[in-house]
């Protein structure tokens, strides 16, 4: 069982997740990659109590790669996070299979161009995304289940463009 | 006893519709501030909390809508290390109406308890009589 989401959100652990894929998948765990927050003890803490009766894991990117073969054979549904695009190109450069990523979260700043309401990016965002599907990654935007999950290409052609 | 302000950290427009409904039971609100987390990054809303927080020198209450959610984690995140700031989550509006007559008369550490019991206590059950 195991992978049932691969999401980018840069707000990682959240309502959409808890409440949404989580009413939906049923995670055993949720397993957030991300340096920052596997380096700081209160941000892990806070993060691990934030997914009422899940368990949830907060590793550095070195450790997501190195459990993400493991995990996809271990019992019940797991869920993985990242906060960002050069995150999960790493993840999947150093080893994890990922078939398909969900882009739920990436908020706008300052360089970022509109892709729809959740979804903005910059050119090395861009790059990352070309990048991904070269490796045979499928890039799918949705924030909840019960809207419709869309091919990045389709909303954003310019992914194709290089 | 100062006035223990509150701050609405809520999804979409949940905290001005709670706002608005507690203005139509108790009346003219003042002091009391709303902010959404809607198309925020979690950094742009940490970032919108603490200026919103910055100037409680006494400590306040910031309202949140349910445990897990962004406004919960980064209502948490952005009032580290203010002591005296208490994170309230799961509010519904008769818990709010009973900030709003209790605001005046504690500090905010005995409010948010008082308030957290109250909340519970507002969720009640009433079966339907067989005909």
């Amino acid at each position: 069982m195991s992978w049932a989401l691969h999401r980018v959100d840069d707000r990682l652990i959240h309502g959409q997740v808890v409440v949404a894929w989580g009413h939906q998948l049923r995670p055993r765990r949720i397993w957030v990659v991300d340096d920052a927050s596997a380096a700081n003890d209160w941000e892990r803490d806070l993060l691990a109590d934030a997914a009422p009766g899940v368990e949830v894991k907060v590793v550095p990117l070195e450790e997501g790669i190195r459990i993400h073969a493991d995990e996809a054979v271990a019992e019940g549904a797991a869920l993985l996070l990242v906060r960002d695009l050069r995150t999960a190109v790493a993840l999947v450069e150093g080893g994890a299979i990922i078939p398909a990523l969900n882009l739920g979260g990436l908020h706008y700043a300052p360089g970022r161009s509109r892709v729809n309401d959740y979804v903005y990016l910059d050119e090395d965002d861009r790059a990352r995304c070309r990048r991904l599907l070269e490796l045979g990654v499928r890039l799918e935007v949705q924030d909840v289940p019960a809207t419709r999950s869309r091919p990045l290409l389709e909303i954003d052609p310019a992914i194709a463009r290089t | 006893m100062s006035r223990v302000p509150a701050l609405l950290v809520m999804h979409s427009d949940l905290g001005q519709a709670l706002l608005r409904a507690a203005t139509a039971v108790y009346g003219p609100i003042e002091e009391v501030e709303v902010l959404s987390n809607e198309g925020l990054s979690r950094d742009d809303l940490e970032h919108r909390i603490a200026e919103k927080v910055a100037g409680w020198t006494h400590g306040g209450l910031l309202l949140t809508d349910f445990w897990g959610g962004s406004c919960y984690l980064t209502g948490v995140s952005a009032t580290r290390g203010h002591g005296d700031i208490v994170v309230l989550t799961g509010l519904n509006l008769p818990t709010l109406l009973d900030y709003l007559h209790n605001r005046d008369q504690y500090g905010p550490l005995d409010l948010a308890d008082r308030l957290q019991r109250k909340g519970r206590e507002s969720i009640r059950l009433h079966h339907g009589q067989p005909a």
